[in-house]
Parts: structure tokens; sequence; C-alpha cells
């Protein structure tokens, strides 16, 4: 039974244990126990109290089941879902005996409006309570009640905080909003529950634990002129966060502010309402889709290594200290991780740990870490201008620049400096790591170990397989990479790997149209109308032109014309227009220093004057964002004949976490075949018609993915 | 007894007040030799048993700083660690005392070493303003306060060098400077040859470059982290006994011989040693740089702190059963040209052995064979870590030299000497 019921003492426990699993989740059938349940209570005066309590470790309600959210598909269908929760919830709500969630875990969207629906929120210190509505992040809003609930409980402004923004918080940050009336510790939780209620009995004082509201807050909470103003800036903000892409946050908001003064049932009806548009919409879907692809990747390990034990990495050499050097220092410390940085000279490795402070400066002014905290990762970055100390780490990571000569060079150097059994990692974006592997004494170890740019804040690390690679390394790799908090996908050796492989062809389009005529903001609006973070030559722009011409020449060697490198591209290169780093590239681009960020980037004229006088063509904006978006198709096709990577799903969360490609349009494959694969292959062979160009050129299995 | 060994060594470069090292406090540069200890010579950090700094101003913001350097260097937590104090010789302390505690049986391998940043030691506020803050908080009424805060004198808010104080004695009330004069006039010691010996230091360690580069590691400091600290900063190449001769003496204006150029310089710096038993290092098949023969410290006169060595190489080398002529290394911290000189005299007088009971324990110091890399006059003297350099610096001599005995000794602020013979 998912939940029962029993007395202890006068006391009446309702205990939510789901039989073989780890988890509890609010399913229709657990809903339906409850409701019987509560049926039962209702008549029982003679209790003193109720708690609702968990039989689960570290978890009190992971939320409602997403497979049954999954499928509805009718609007009538989900009212109707939300209500019958609602009604249970309603239920709960109405007990004349004082009830009391016991919260001494995960606490999520259903199971935090359940807790939303009892009298008292006792949490614990365990660090594992974690309460939140993250609903509108697949798309929905709380359905049970939330938004109704949570605005009266803590307050408007900060429940708009939570529901809009899907936030998960800690047990500590529920009590300072107002959210639990009490933390207890674990140990002796018994007494503390028992006392707690002797004291809801006997005094007549308020025990809800009133949040500490700044005064602004209140203010505008209690007036209408200040609720107006409250929920247009809360509409910016949305509108500003998710570019009017996602739906869900401004639909929740509209449900709270027209409900504002409404009664229980008018407000439920409305918020019944709310979740049913919103979970039949295709943005929904695809965002769960989204969900499990990313809960999938968390677990995944690459066949023939699920039962091997991954080493233990405590020190790390990395070796090179460039951005992306530092970047990784920064990471590595920030995990716990010791880092012995290692370049040709010490000003080399100044630069290095300024880059990595900087991030860390960073943190400090987000209030996410303290000075002293800082001070105490920096102290975990040592630094050499040889191989000294390298006899002492379990791992080597290099990144230095990308010539294959000169890593060949350092691999060969490197493996004689450790001992036998490190595993030894390459953050190469293109070169090929079996080659490095060849160079070391210990080809089994050697793995390529991709992070992207920015390093602490890209969620992906593209593991990359040689023929060599034992599975003890590759074990060890996806550990470590889980360790860093990042998600590692498993991609063959292959020239650019899966990621930069599908972003250059793109990018490199970008770099026609350029040159066919259109305006390089257009270019750029194309693409993020199409909800990419940025465009194409804004992306460029960031990286820094020399990488992607790099990159090209990497790609065109290994796989022909189609990666020749755009004319443009090649003149804007030559003229030194690198990009941020220069302070020039497709766009001006202020020195930091300057404090103002400017919001509206400026076209840098001088790439006018390169490309000279273009014909003029009839613009089609549709016709663009097709050869950006389904050269990519046909691209991943590729990957995926060539079994670079596994499967579909790769590519589709390897193309979100490593270049932010919309995630409501579920990923690259998954936005293919909502367009329709056959429409595809159409498209592409009219553009290869209409521009006389073999890029364009069917990959055979495109068709296969339909 | 179980032999000790001193498996390995680090230190940071030695630099001036208020120079290269000055944005980093004592208890980073002791994790920074720490930690290059440890990964340069791939030590397990689970072998250690605990970890002993010495350290002489003891930052307010460091308490018990030994604890801190571990945490900060990767020591597990498990490991504990307690701070060792003997003024001057605090660095060789750690060394000492984690000997005696490998020689109890009690553990057999100690992290040691000695740090201090005297670029870091605050000033202080006057006792008289202390207690007005003290009342101004506690006032009640805002007129309280006013009365409270009428009673602040200018005097008052002249603050309390922490350097300063930590260089008098408190109780013969000279500072460290003065006592050296009174050892130059006791043992009628010309300005000329303080200045001679000042030279000679400047110029060996010049000499002594590349050969000392061996011991350190190379600091980046923060915040700029433009480049490396890689060299000692004190050794002047173009010292001259003119540039020295026109210096002024410092502790006796008028009648003083001592000046800024024949005394030891005020330095940041840090030194790590690991220590341990002669058969875990042999079971670990760690080679060691060498072993302890043998220690000793001595107690003086506080005004007479600088003749501490003369009393504390006698004493141990009675203990090892050794004739100075034996040593064939000798270093002995450079705190004044004069107190070295001074020990020299007291060493190489048959009275004095007669007098302090030390006969067949004494002799004439060969100049050649002392601090032949160079002391703290050129080097500087950050008195927390010399001893530990000391012990350091004699090891590679005599490794690379391929000797077998050197003796290190401290004069000690209070009045002490301390001496240690290294063998190999």
């Amino acid at each position: 039974m998912p939940v029962t019921f029993r007395t202890e003492n006068q006391l009446g426990v309702i205990e939510f244990n789901h039989p073989d699993s780890k988890v509890n989740l609010l399913t229709a059938d657990c809903l339906k126990k409850l409701d019987l349940i509560l049926e039962e209570v209702k008549e029982k005066e003679d209790l003193k109290a109720i708690l609702l309590v968990s039989g689960k470790k570290d978890v009190f309600i992971a939320g409602a089941d997403i497979k049954e959210i999954e499928k509805i598909t009718q609007t009538n269908e989900g009212e109707d879902k939300a209500q019958a929760g609602q009604k249970v919830f309603n239920k709960l709500e109405d007990l004349k005996v004082p009830t009391i969630a016991v919260i001494n875990g995960v606490a999520l969207g259903g199971g935090c409006e359940l807790a939303l629906a009892c009298r008292y929120r006792i949490g614990t210190f365990n660090p594992k309570v974690r309460i939140g509505l993250p609903e509108v992040n697949l798309g929905i809003l709380p359905g049970f009640g939330g938004t109704y609930r949570l605005p009266k409980t803590i307050g408007l402004s900060e429940a708009l905080k939570i529901i809009l923004a899907g936030k998960v918080i800690s047990g500590m940050e529920a009590y300072k909003i107002g959210l639990l009336d009490r933390l207890f510790p674990q140990v002796g939780i018994h007494e503390q529950l028992l006392k707690f209620i002797d004291e809801i009995l006997s005094s007549k004082k308020t025990k809800r634990n009133q949040s500490r509201k700044g005064f602004l807050n209140a203010f505008l909470e209690k007036n209408p002129l200040g609720r107006a103003i409250l929920f247009d800036q809360t509409r910016r903000m949305v509108l500003q966060t998710t570019k009017g892409f996602y739906p869900a946050p401004l639909k929740a908001l509209e449900v709270i502010k027209n409900n504002f003064g409404l009664n229980r049932n008018q407000a439920l009806k409305a918020e019944a309402k709310g979740f049913s548009e919103l979970v039949i919409g295709s943005i929904s879907k695809n965002l769960v889709k989204v969900f499990y692809l990313t809960e999938k990747f968390k677990k995944y390990m690459p066949p023939g290594t699920e039962n091997i034990l991954p080493k233990r990495i405590d020190q790390c050499a990395v070796i090179g200290a460039g951005v992306m050097g530092g970047g990784i220092a920064q990471l590595l410390t920030q995990k716990g991780v010791w880092v012995r940085m290692k370049d040709i000279d010490y000003k080399l490795i100044g630069n290095g740990l300024k880059t990595a402070e900087k991030i860390y400066k960073e943190a400090v002014k987000k209030r996410k870490l303290k000075p002293h905290e800082v001070k105490r990762k920096m102290a975990q970055i040592t630094t050499s201008i040889d191989y000294s100390g390298f006899k002492s780490v379990d791992m080597v990571i290099e990144a230095v620049v990308e010539n294959l000569e000169i890593k060949n060079k350092i691999f060969k150097e490197f493996s004689n400096e450790v001992s036998d059994n490190v595993i030894l990692c390459t953050n190469t974006s293109s070169l090929p790591v079996s080659a490095m592997a060849q160079a070391t004494r210990h080809p089994a170890n050697v793995v390529g170990f991709h992070f992207f740019n920015p390093v602490h804040r890209m969620p992906l690390i593209e593991v990359i397989k040689t023929p060599f690679t034992s599975a003890e390394t590759l074990a060890t790799a996806f550990q470590f990479a889980r360790r860093l908090d990042k998600t590692p996908i498993l991609v063959n050796d292959s020239a650019g790997f899966l990621i930069n492989r599908i972003l250059l062809i793109y990018i490199n389009e970008a770099g026609r149209l350029l040159e066919e005529g259109w305006k390089i903001q257009t270019i750029d609006q194309i693409m993020t109308d199409f909800g990419m973070p940025m465009g194409p030559l804004t992306l460029s722009d960031e990286v820094g032109l020399d990488v992607g011409i790099k990159v090209l020449h990497i790609l065109e060697q290994s796989f022909g014309a189609r990666f020749k490198a755009a004319q443009i591209f090649e003149r804007v290169y030559s003229n030194g227009l690198l990009g941020k780093k220069m302070g020039k590239g497709f766009y001006i681009h202020p020195m930091e220093s300057r404090r103002s960020k400017i919001l509206k980037r400026i076209a840098n004229k001088e790439i006018e004057k390169i490309l000279g006088t273009r014909s003029a063509q009839v613009l089609d904006h549709d016709e663009a964002r097709k050869r950006m978006l389904y050269l990519m198709v046909n691209e991943a096709a590729m990957c995926l004949e060539e079994k670079i990577v596994e499967d579909v799903d790769t590519v589709d969360l390897g193309m979100i976490m490593g270049t932010g490609f919309p995630p409501f349009q579920g990923g690259l494959i998954r936005y293919a075949q909502e367009i329709g694969i056959d429409k595809i292959i159409e498209d592409l062979n009219t553009f290869q018609d209409k521009f006389k160009s073999d890029r364009f050129k069917l990959c055979a299995h495109l068709a296969n993915l339909a | 007894m179980e032999r000790i060994a001193i498996i390995q060594g680090i230190r940071t470069p030695f630099c001036k007040m208020g120079s290269s090292l000055s944005e980093l406090n004592a208890q980073d540069l002791g994790r920074i030799a720490s930690r290059e200890l440890i990964e340069r010579f791939n030590i397990n950090v689970k072998i250690i048993d605990e970890v002993i700094f010495g350290n002489v101003s003891q930052p307010p913001d460091a308490a018990n700083i030994s604890r801190v350097i571990a945490l900060l260097s990767g020591i597990p937590l498990t490991t504990p660690a307690f701070s060792v104090h003997r003024n001057c010789a605090s660095g060789l302390e750690s060394v000492v005392t984690a000997a005696l505690k490998i020689q109890s049986g009690d553990i057999s391998c100690v992290l040691t070493g000695g740090t201090e940043s005297m670029s870091n030691i605050p000033f202080f506020l006057t006792k008289k303003l202390q207690d007005i803050i003290f009342q101004f908080n506690r006032s009640k009424t805002f007129l309280e306060k006013i009365q409270t805060l009428s009673k602040v004198r200018l005097a008052y808010l002249e603050p309390k060098i922490g350097l300063n104080l930590g260089l008098t004695d408190p109780v013969c009330g000279l500072n460290m400077g003065q006592t050296a004069e009174v050892l130059a006039k006791e043992f009628g010691i010309t300005r000329e040859e303080q200045d001679q010996f000042a030279l000679r230091s400047h110029q060996r360690a010049i000499a002594a470059r590349e050969i000392l580069k061996e011991e350190m590691v190379a600091v980046i400091p923060p915040t700029r982290y433009e480049t490396a600290v890689e060299f000692d900063n004190g050794p002047r190449e173009n010292q001259t006994m003119e540039a020295l001769a026109k210096l002024k003496p410092i502790f006796d204006k008028h009648l003083g011989t001592v000046t800024a150029g024949n005394a030891s310089q005020v330095t940041d710096g840090a030194v790590a040693l690991l220590v341990m038993s002669e058969r875990k290092a042999r079971e670990l098949q760690l080679e060691p740089l060498g072993f302890i023969r043998a220690f000793a410290f001595a107690g003086v006169e506080p005004e007479r702190m600088g003749i501490g060595p003369a009393h504390a190489i006698p004493k141990v080398l009675k203990k090892a059963g050794l004739p100075l002529k034996e040593i064939q290394a000798f270093e002995i911290n450079e705190a004044f040209a004069t107190q070295v000189l001074a020990c020299m005299k007291a060493l190489a007088s048959d009275r004095f052995a007669q007098e302090f009971g030390f006969t067949g324990f004494t002799g004439e110091i060969n100049p050649a064979g002392l601090n032949v890399n160079g002391g703290a006059i050129a080097l500087g003297h950050p008195v927390g870590a010399t001893g530990g350099r000391l012990i350091l610096t004699m090891l590679k001599h005599l490794k690379r030299n391929n000797l077998h005995l050197g003796l290190v000794s401290l004069c000690v602020g209070g009045g002490q000497g301390a001496a240690m013979i290294l063998e190999r």
C-alpha cells in the first residue's frame, strides 16, 4: 500500500511508503487511497493531531507521477486530473484535527502541495530536505492547489519567486520564508513533535512561523497598486528570462493574479484550467521528454563498464593554463580535487590562476561562496613549469593549444612522468584522441574529456573513446564527470566529435548567408527567435573565430568540402577580428571595465567593408533558418550513421547541454521528427539544386530517423 | 633510541618585509611550502601522524597555525596538529618536538616546519584606547557615549607596532639590536669586522642563488598573479664595504656599530620538512636527506641573547660526544654579524670553555666552513622559519658535497641558544 493510516496514543499517522520504490509519488492510485483514509479519519474526533510522514529515507514525496501527466492529451482530462487531486487536498485541509506534515527529505511538486494543505509543516536539519514547486520546468503549473495555497502561506512575492522559476529550496531557506514552521534535528524528532503538538493544543499563541517578510514586500502585497506593480515587474522579469518561449510561468502568473481575493473553489478551478491548457501543449511534452533524457544520462554508463569500479581521483594535473585550463582548475578545486597546473612559464600560469580566481570571485559576488572559501579553494591549485609533482596525480587533463604535433609531444612526455595507472585526458575539441593515445606508453589509459567553454557553466562533457581506451578508464571518466556535476556523453573518436561537428556546419552556413547579403543581426535573430541562446555569429564572437576556423580546417580535412570555411570567415580571420577577446568580431565588444553592460550589440562596420558589395537577393527568413537547422539535422544523421554516438537521445541531450539548443523544441532530432523527416529531406534536396552545393547532400541514414 | 630521519624539505623564497610575498600571510606561506613538499616528493598524506609548525608572531586570525596549515595543505582532517614557539628557534623546535614524539614511540612521521609573515604582523591599539572602546560599547545613553569619547587623547591613538613589540625583550627591556650592541661592546667587535662579515654573507648568497633555488618552490603571489617569485630577494649583487660603511647605527646612534647592513633582514618565508623514524623511512623506501645526531638548548642572559650559540654548540657536541673539529660545516644564524662573531670569539677562548665547563667541546670555527651559502644578513630572517631553513640548507649542502657532519645553531630572543647536529 502506498499510503497507510494508524493511530499511536491518540495521534493519527498517515504514512506514505510506496512499495518497491525508493521514492514516494502521488500516483492516481495513491491519491485514491489517501482519499479513503481521509474519509475514515474525518470521523475520528478523539485524535489530538495527525502526522503526515514518509517511510522513505530522505524523501517525503517526490511529486506527482510524470508518466501520468505525460499521457494527458485532452484539456478535460487535465482538468479532471487536477481536480481529483485538489479534492483530496481540500479534504485534508478541512480536517478539524490539526495536521502536520513532517518533511525529512524531498518534498517537490505535489508533495509540496500536500504539505501546504496541512496546517503545519515541520522540516528537519537533514541536508536532503528540498522543497519546491518545479512544475514550470516541465512546462506546466502546480495543479493541486499550489498556486492558491503557497501565496497564502508565504506571501505573494516569495510565492511568485518559487512557482514561476520552478525553484527548489533547502529546509533552512524554507524556514526563513515561512514555508516551514519549525526545523527539528532528525535525532529525537519524535519527542520534539510531541512537544510541538502539546504546544499547539495548549496555548492560544500563533504556532505558525510568521515569515520575516521585508517591509517592501509587505507593503507591495497589501494594496492593489502595490500588487499591480509586483505582478507587472514579475511579468517583465519572466519575459526576460524565458524570452517568451515558455508559456508555463506566464500562465502561472496569470492564474495567481486573477485568483487574488477569490475563494478556494473559484481559485482551484482556474488553476485546474490553467494546468490543463499547458499540459496538453507540445512544449510541455517536449520538456517532459528532456526531463527523461536528463534522468537517463544521469545514470548512463557506457556498455561494458557497468560493473567496473571507477578509480578515485583526488589529484589532477592540468596542462595548459589558458582559458580552458584555468576554468578546469577552478571547477576541479571547487569540487575538492587538487590541481597541479603546468604550463611553460609562470606568467601563463599566473593567467590561469587569474582565470580561476575570477570565476570564484563572481561566485562571491552572487553570495554562493564566502571569501575564505575562495582562498581555500585557490590554495588547492599548485603550479609548476616542469613535470615535478606529476608522480602524485591520479589524472592528467591536457588543455594546451589545439595542435596535434604539440599534443602528441606533450602526451609522450607526461606519460613518462606519471604512475602506470593514471588516467590521461585531453580536452581537445576536435583532434584525434587515438593519435595522442598512441604517443603514450599506456594507450588504454587515454580518453578524451571535452569540456565546453565556459567550463563552470556548460553542463556537458564529451567523453571520447578510442579503440584503445580501457573500460576502467572510461568508467572513471564518466564517474569523474558526474563528480564535477557535469553530464557525460559517450562519443567515438572522430574529427570534431559530436557537438562541434554539428555546430560548425551550422555556423559555417551562417557565414554563407552573410556572404549572400544577409545582415549580421538578422542571421543571429533568426536563430534566437528559434530559441537558441545566441545567434551563430554572436557565438563565433564568444568562442573566437580563430578557434572556429581551426576546427573547420580539421573537419574539412576529415569530411571534405562541406566543411570548407566560408570565405568571409577566412577574410575576417585574416583581418584579426576574432571576436570578444579582441574587442571586435562580427560585433563590437566594449571592454568589460566600462561598467555598463550593453544590452544591444552593435554590428562591426568593418565586416561590411570586408564583404564588399553583395548581390541583392530576395531574402526568405524561413529558408535561412531551414538551411542552418537542416544542415545540423543532416550532419547529426551522419554522426549516427557513422556510429559516432550510440543513439538519437545522445544527440538530443548533447545539443541541448552542449550548445543550448532550445529544450522546448525537445532536442535536434526530436524537433526534426516533429517537423517531419520527409519534409526536411525534401527541403534539403531543393537546397542542393538551388545552391548547386554538395553540402546539402542527403545522408542516407536520415530517412531512418523518421 | 630511534634515529630520526629528515626526508625532504621545501621552502618558499625569503622576501623582504613589504615586498613580493606580503600579500600572503603566515598560514599561506606555510601551506604553500607544505603542499609542494607533498606533491613534489609524492608523499602520501596518510602517513603523516601529526603536523607541528613553529611560528613566532602567531597571527590572530590563525590560532594554532599548524592546524590551519595542515588543513589548507590537504593533510587528512583526522591528523592532529599543534604549534610550537621558541622564538627565533621555533622552526628548529618543531623538528626537535617531532623527534622527541617519534622517539617516545607515540608516532612515526611528522610534517614540521616554520613560517613567518613579518609583513602581516598587526599593529595594536593602546590599552587606554581599548578601554575607552569597550566602555563606549557598553554605554547606554547618548550622553554617556559622548562622555566616554571625550576621554580620548591624541596620544592614545598612536598604534603600537606589533613587530617592534615582538623584537623587544620584556624582561631586560632591550630590543634585539640593543642586545647585539651589548655583545659588540663586550667583545670589542668593530664596525668594520661586522660589515666585512655582512658583505661576505651577501657575496655567498649571490653565488649560491641556483643552489638555494633547489630548496624552493616558486610562488605566484595573489592577487595579481603576474610573476613568480623564484629567488630570495634579500641578497644584493653589488653590495660593497663602502655602501655598508655609509649606513648609520640604528640602536645606538652615537657609539653603536650595528646597522641595517650588518643585521639580519626582516623577511617573510616558510619552510616545511618531513621528519620520520629511520625505520619508517626504510619501510616506505624513502631516501632521507639526513639524520638528526643530537640537539641542545641553552639559556643565557636576555640582554646577551646573541651569545646563545656559544653555549648551545658545546652542549650539543658534548651530548653527541663529538669534538668541534669533526664538524665539517656550520650554519649559525646571522641575527647580527656582531653576535655571530662574538660566539666565534667565545668558542675560541679556553677561558670561556673553562668557565662554563665546555672544555673539550669548543674550538675555532673556520669561517670558510660557516654559512657557506650566505646567511640571514643576506637571505633574511623570517623568525619562525629560519630554524627550518638552516636544517634544510645544511642537509642539502652536506649531500651536495658528500659531507657527513654539520651543525646548525641559532641565538634566541629572550636569552637562549639552540643547536642541532645533522649527519648523513
